[in-house]
């Protein structure tokens, strides 16, 4: 699997305050990279690095098995498409004249431009300003502005912020036609339901340093979820491991944090000789929310 | 690809136009209207009404002038993520630099055009003079129009790096009157420093103010322009420079 985008240890400080630190990003080909984290984490910055619009302190980017820098990266650009922050536009122009500055920039013929407002299915919002768009349509405008380059990486940053739930739905499901088509999206959000069904591999960004990277299935493994046993004698269970393990009983169902599967078959055995009888044990199911949460020690979202 | 004709999109239902119609002519009339108050004719005919218009234009209303225009023209980048959007494309900076400088040249030179239009319709209608405004004047206005060109790659620069409307305005009302502080000292070699000193001294060429001798002689427009021409490159060169290296802010 070749990598579109990858880094070393890339660094990012101002003055002794250091914003992102020893990033090893690892995005392959035609996935939805899902860059989660709480604002203020170093998304951003690590995307602004991603498309040099700032400097690294340290560390290198490629994209493409291209070095990143300043002396390549006008002719890398022509093949990235990248919404930062809050999504562009000229407000006193229509999106039409908009997507004609976009066109002459880069010097795209009509079907192009079309294609792109298609996709974001704006066709019949083009004569209005630009000044009188939802925060929504804007987005989609920005959406359209990146991708009328026929872009083989997409990088959007949070492109679903402010949005409702409709609105949020209907990027997701453009981000995964996108995926389908080929081009590989790097999407940044701090809110993780909005990435969990759409990315297919996930990096986790804390305080400027990545503590997860990899695909959703091995980000639920990493973590252990607590064991759930249902018997007949919750309370009496309950006090025969409070010594040993901590353990909490919800509606007489009894919760073993951070049991892996020898101390699970253990407890079941122990609480058979002990006469009580066991008619359930399964594993709970987590959120990308708690994960997070664990993951992060607590840290805020 | 176009990074000028993308500029041009951009000018649609701009604020600049206005600048750039009401300027020169508020400028120019306002000039001759305490002689049009009083009616008294012009003492010498368009020599007096050139001075009165164009001269009084160039000490520091018209750098101020080009500076609103770069203000304006830049409030747009600086507006939302666009200046991000702008730079993660395949533009070049050197590109995005002339287009910038380019644009505001060119809006410059409508002004011109409009100021010197101003000032025959004052003399032929107003102030009915014989005749019609000396061809050197109309030589000195195209030298105007290229003296025009540094101040607007200047202006431009300033407001790139300043997010603030009024600060790059201030920084051409302060050099433009040091520069016509430095005219009327007659130290001429100004015009190869300060833009601001340039496009001046290109106003008062054929005038006998300051450090001119009153005629419009090959040499003299050759200095000038070349001045022109030299700092352009330099402020070019060094607002590419700035822009290639420095990070992006928004």
């Amino acid at each position: 699997m070749s990598l579109v985008v990858s880094t070393e240890k890339l660094t990012k400080s101002y003055g002794s305050r250091t914003v992102v630190q020893d990033l090893d990003l690892r995005i392959p080909e035609g996935c939805v990279y899902g860059f989660l984290g709480p604002n203020g984490s170093g998304k951003s910055t690590t995307m602004k690095m991603l498309l040099s619009l700032i400097r690294p302190s340290n560390g290198q980017v490629q994209i493409m098995g291209r070095p990143m820098n300043r002396s390549t990266r006008r002719e890398l650009l022509g093949k990235i498409g990248s919404l930062i922050e809050s999504p562009p536009g000229y407000g006193h122009l229509t999106g039409r004249e908009n997507m004609r500055i976009t066109q002459r920039l880069l010097g795209l013929n009509d079907q192009q431009i079309d294609f792109a407002v298609r996709t974001v299915r704006m066709q019949n919002q083009m004569d209005k300003k630009v000044r009188e768009f939802s925060l929504g349509m804007k987005q989609r405008l920005g959406i359209a502005m990146a991708l009328a380059r026929q872009p083989r990486l997409l990088i959007l940053d949070e492109p679903t912020n402010g949005l409702d739930p409709a609105g949020i739905e209907e990027i997701r499901d453009l981000l995964r036609r996108l995926a389908e088509g080929g081009i590989t999206v790097m999407v940044s959000s701090h809110l993780l339901g909005e990435i969990d069904k759409t990315a297919t591999m996930l990096g986790i960004l804390s305080q400027g340093q990545m503590i997860f990277q990899g695909t959703r299935d091995q980000l639920f493994s990493a973590a252990t979820p607590d064991v759930l046993i249902d018997c007949t004698h919750p309370s009496r269970a309950q006090q025969l491991f409070a010594r040993h393990h901590q353990t909490t009983l919800e509606n007489s169902t009894l919760r073993l944090p951070g049991a892996d599967d020898r101390t699970t078959a253990g407890v079941v055995a122990a609480l058979v000789s002990e006469g009580i009888g066991v008619y359930g044990v399964r594993r709970d199911e987590q959120t990308l929310e708690q994960i997070f949460m664990s993951l992060t020690a607590g840290g805020g979202l | 690809m176009n990074a000028i004709g993308a500029e041009l999109v951009k000018l649609k239902r701009s604020l600049s136009w206005a600048v750039v119609v009401l300027l020169p002519i508020t400028l120019v009339v306002s000039g001759s209207v305490m002689t049009l108050i009083d009616g008294r004719p012009l003492e010498d005919g368009w020599h007096t009404l050139w001075m009165r218009s164009i001269v009084f234009y160039g000490l520091f209303p018209l750098a101020v002038g080009i500076a609103i225009l770069a203000s304006l023209i830049w409030r747009a980048e600086h507006r939302g993520s666009n200046w991000n959007a702008l730079m993660s494309g395949p533009t070049s900076s050197l590109r995005i630099v002339l287009a910038k400088a380019t644009v505001i040249g060119m809006l410059a030179a409508i002004m011109q055009v409009l100021a010197v239009a101003t000032t025959i319709v004052l003399g032929k209608l107003v102030f009915q003079l014989p005749g019609f405004l000396p061809g050197e004047y109309l030589i000195a206005a195209v030298v105007i129009i290229v003296a025009c060109f540094p101040v607007a790659v200047l202006q431009s620069w300033l407001s790139m790096l300043m997010r603030s409307f009024a600060a790059p305005v201030a920084v051409a009302f302060v050099g433009a009157g040091i520069s016509a502080f430095l005219l009327v000292l007659k130290l001429t070699p100004a015009i190869f420093i300060s833009p601001y000193a340039t496009v001046s001294r290109a106003t008062q060429l054929g005038t006998s103010t300051f450090a001119d001798t009153g005629e419009v002689t090959g040499p003299v427009v050759a200095l000038i322009i070349g001045a022109a021409l030299i700092l352009s490159a330099v402020l070019t060169t060094a607002n590419t420079a700035i822009l290639e290296r420095g990070d992006t802010r928004t």
